[in-house]
């Protein structure tokens, strides 16, 4: 059977977005409550050892 | 642009970094032995799979309220690092650190989903800030226990029905308290000095969503994936459609059939349909057919919206249940 090819980008999203992991509308204070901030941190001294 | 010598001189050679890493290594190496570091790693494994916080007598003396281990952890960790950064300037601590205007942390251990966080709160940098528009709830365990300074704070508490509630308490040295991260988020007000604080964070597992509210009338303002592997597996999907890697589609369609995130499941479908029209299609349909999946309705409607728009797609669609 000949099947259409459809545009992943045209299908519609969820009603309520779900941003990735750390993604905050006002980012403040709201980082001192969990542990977001110190998954999020580059790893630069592991580029040093 | 200016350059500070010591930085400029690294330009040609890199061995006085290099001397200073390897430094502040040894310094890991000797703290970690000194603290016990390995047999806290140990418990923090057991609380990640799940056993309680009174088994575990390391992690449960760290938050009992009259306990010494906390501030010796802290102390131990505090000048060590404190004399070794001071000799290489240019060293950096070897364990996952944040330093902004108003927050230090450091993560002292980590097993799974569960880690030992030191952090810091300036209070006159919190003085500087403009006051908090939203709280987030994210789903999580935290043991706090407040090492020095103290603290004016507003717990705020979300009821089933999204209502937030708000209460002014302080926070003082020698408190230990539990919070699950679900119902109940704390809002720094104002800090006297600096507030330290031994933090015990369990993370949630995969599917769970973090949610920001506006304070002033609890409406949602955002919500994120909880978990950081939620956001990988959706960000891996998202580029597996985008290299057109058909052979992924068995694999997507799974992963939009597995209870998880609704997030993550929708946007795998979305990839999965956009590759193989047949596999997607299939998905589609088994998702809209389950009555207790959140995505029964919203995979039932685009369904619909499918076979309207590709007739021949009705042809491969299970009659709905």
């Amino acid at each position: 059977m000949n099947l259409p090819q459809i545009d992943a980008s045209s299908l519609p999203d969820l009603e309520t977005l779900t941003g990735v992991f750390g993604s905050l509308a006002h980012p403040g204070q709201a980082l001192l409550s969990d542990d977001t901030i110190v998954i999020l941190m580059v790893f630069v001294y592991e580029c040093l050892k | 642009m200016e350059l500070h010598p010591a930085l400029q001189a690294l330009r040609s050679d890199d061995a006085p970094q290099r001397r200073a890493q390897g430094g502040l290594y040894a310094e890991l190496d000797a703290w970690r032995a000194d603290a016990g570091i390995a047999g806290l790693e140990s418990e923090l494994a057991k609380l990640a799979r799940g056993a309680a916080l009174e088994t575990l007598p390391g992690l449960s003396a760290l938050f009992s309220p009259d306990d010494p281990s906390a501030a010796a952890l802290a102390d131990g960790f505090v000048a060590r690092f404190c004399a070794a950064v001071g000799r290489d300037p240019l060293g950096q601590v070897p364990l996952r650190h944040q330093l902004d205007d108003v927050t230090a942390a450091v993560m002292l251990a980590r097993a799974g989903d569960a880690a030992l966080l030191l952090c810091a709160v300036d209070g006159a940098a919190l003085a500087r800030q403009s006051a908090p528009l939203s709280v987030s709830f994210a789903p999580s365990q935290t043991f706090e226990r407040v090492l020095a300074g103290s603290a004016r704070i507003t717990r705020v508490s979300r009821s089933a029905i999204v209502e937030l509630v708000q209460a002014g308490e302080s926070l003082t040295p020698g408190m230990v308290s539990h919070r699950d991260g679900a119902r109940e988020a704390l809002v720094l007000r104002s800090v006297t000095g600096t507030l330290v604080t031994l933090k015990l964070h369990l993370r949630a597992k995969a599917g769970a969503v973090t949610c920001e509210y506006r304070l002033a009338d609890g409406a949602l303002l955002h919500q994120a994936a909880a978990n950081p592997r939620d956001s990988r597996l959706e960000l891996a999907a998202a580029l597996l459609g985008r290299m057109g890697r058909r052979d992924a589609a068995p694999m997507l369609a799974a992963m939009a059939e597995e209870a998880g995130g609704a997030g993550l499941r929708w946007q795998a479908l979305r990839e999965c349909l956009g590759l193989d029209t047949a596999a997607g299609f299939a998905a589609l349909c088994a998702i809209a057919a389950r009555p207790d999946d959140p995505l029964a309705a919203p995979a039932g409607a685009l369904r619909a919206q499918l076979i309207e728009t590709y007739p021949a797609l009705a042809g491969i669609a299970p009659c709905p249940a």
